[in-house]
């Protein structure tokens, strides 16, 4: 489903009101931060701003609609973060110069955090020792690292290098698919898109992370949403993609 | 007589002048120390540190304000404890992406748990259309179960003054998009109003919403 939107300032600026009080759908948000993107400073500033100002105003009125919470989910959320060792690696802001410069300090964070990564990491499938896919990856003396924020929500995370023609991928706290769907991942060349991992509701919460085998000649891994019962070539919407230079 | 109209008057305009960065600040009603804005930055902080205390106390600064909202959105106990727990776990892993610059503390936590909530209630109703629990119905809140740990009863007065000086169209389409989780787009049909209406009640409603808090 393709929507096309106005490319008037005006337009768009229109917009933050909505898009702050989280009331566009995934596609036309995905679409306004293309436009803001491409809009120029001034105009993303100001829509930005006025974001900005409405969440803030949100969060004072949230006094009228406080409740306390049941008594048992302080004691029971402190014990499931006593041994949660997860990070998620700061989301990439999605505006001009500055998504370059989260996605360049995001890979700066997840090669500093590899180590304590590496420990934990469940891999599928269970890779043979002594060397996993993973552990050759990282080992790897091309290794390169590349991050982006998932407009549904969440981080992607690609390790990957091109001698090992093999990569990690590490996806935070994505909102699972819709009921019915799945997502899958494709290996994007000149010559097409190989399909290299289908997800579930299950597979995606809270952090997943998927060997990526065989990396050939692509240039990016493209996320699509599918049918549940999954296709061979990608054909649906679109979600993410990150570049594999 | 007019002294004491004056006396009053004054009362009230300062109450409405309050900036927002006082909402935390002093000692609440029952003489206990209330956590003071600027320090969930400082709380926010050490939990990228992975500092647990710090968490429990973030939590205990905020929790009633997120989970009133989230209970708001979903309209479901189960759902709404679910959800808290979801962003308060994702508070514990994401707290370094957190940028000062860009906002306070308070409205990064609250954008966070409402991005899940309206996920979660969209998510819900997809796969329920049939479903009554989200039907139009509104579920009244537990007024017994109001908090008073945080929040001064000055601060929610003055919130429900500023609501109920916006018109009522203003306020139906900020409770529909806010609390309902619906789209610009779903409201407008369900107003069977134009788009371009519908946004401008929505910015309209916000500002003027801004203007009697004294949000900067």
């Amino acid at each position: 489903m393709t929507h096309t939107y106005g490319d008037h300032a005006g337009d768009l600026l229109e917009l933050a009101a909505p898009y702050a009080l989280h009331a566009v759908s995934e596609s036309e948000r995905f679409d306004i931060e293309r436009r803001l993107a491409t809009a120029g400073l001034p105009v993303a500033d100001a829509f930005y701003d006025e974001v900005r100002a409405v969440r803030e105003t949100m969060a004072v009125v949230s006094a009228a609609s406080a409740e306390e919470p049941p008594a048992d989910l302080r004691a029971r959320l402190l014990s499931s973060i006593a041994d949660d060792n997860v990070r998620t690696l700061p989301a990439a802001t999605r505006s001009g110069g500055r998504w370059r410069t989260a996605v360049l300090s995001a890979a700066a964070a997840v090669t500093v955090g590899m180590t304590a990564f590496g420990v934990g990491l469940a891999l599928r499938p269970a890779a043979p020792p002594p060397q996993s896919t993973a552990q050759q990856v990282f080992s790897a003396s091309d290794v390169h690292t590349v991050s982006g924020a998932i407009p549904a929500g969440g981080t992607a995370t690609v390790v990957f290098s091109r001698d090992r023609n093999a990569g990690v991928l590490v996806m935070n706290d994505v909102p699972p698919p819709a009921p019915g769907t799945v997502y899958q991942m494709w290996l994007v060349s000149d010559s097409g898109a190989s399909l290299a991992g289908t997800m579930d509701a299950e597979a995606v919460a809270p952090s997943t992370t998927a060997v990526l085998e065989n990396l050939g000649q692509s240039t990016k891994l493209a996320f699509t949403v599918e049918p549940a019962s999954g296709s061979t070539q990608p054909t649906g919407q679109l979600i993410a993609e990150l570049p594999l230079t | 007589m007019g002294g004491t109209e004056l006396f009053v008057g004054d009362v009230v305009t300062n109450l409405l002048d309050y900036p927002a960065t006082l909402l935390f600040d002093g000692i609440d009603n029952h003489g206990r120390t209330v956590v003071s804005a600027p320090d969930l930055d400082a709380l926010l902080r050490r939990v990228a540190q992975h500092d647990s205390a710090a968490f429990a106390e973030l939590y205990d600064a905020t929790r009633s304000r997120v989970y009133g909202m989230v209970c708001r959105v979903l309209r479901d106990r189960g759902y709404s404890e679910e959800t808290t727990q979801d962003v308060y776990l994702q508070v514990w892993r994401t707290a370094e992406s957190y940028d000062p610059a860009s906002g306070s503390a308070l409205a990064w936590l609250l954008t966070l748990a409402h991005r899940r909530a309206v996920d979660r209630v969209r998510a819900e109703q997809a796969a329920s259309q049939r479903d009554s629990r989200y039907g139009a119905a509104n579920v009244e809140r537990d007024t017994d179960n109001v908090t008073d740990a945080v929040i001064s009863g000055e601060d929610r007065q003055r919130v429900a003054a500023c609501l109920n000086n916006l018109t009522d169209v203003q306020r139906e389409c900020i409770e529909l998009a806010y609390y309902q989780g619906m789209t610009y787009v779903q409201v407008s049909e369900r107003l069977s109003a134009n788009l371009a209406t519908v946004k401008s009640r929505m910015r309209d409603g916000l500002r003027g919403l801004r203007n009697c808090l004294g949000v900067r």
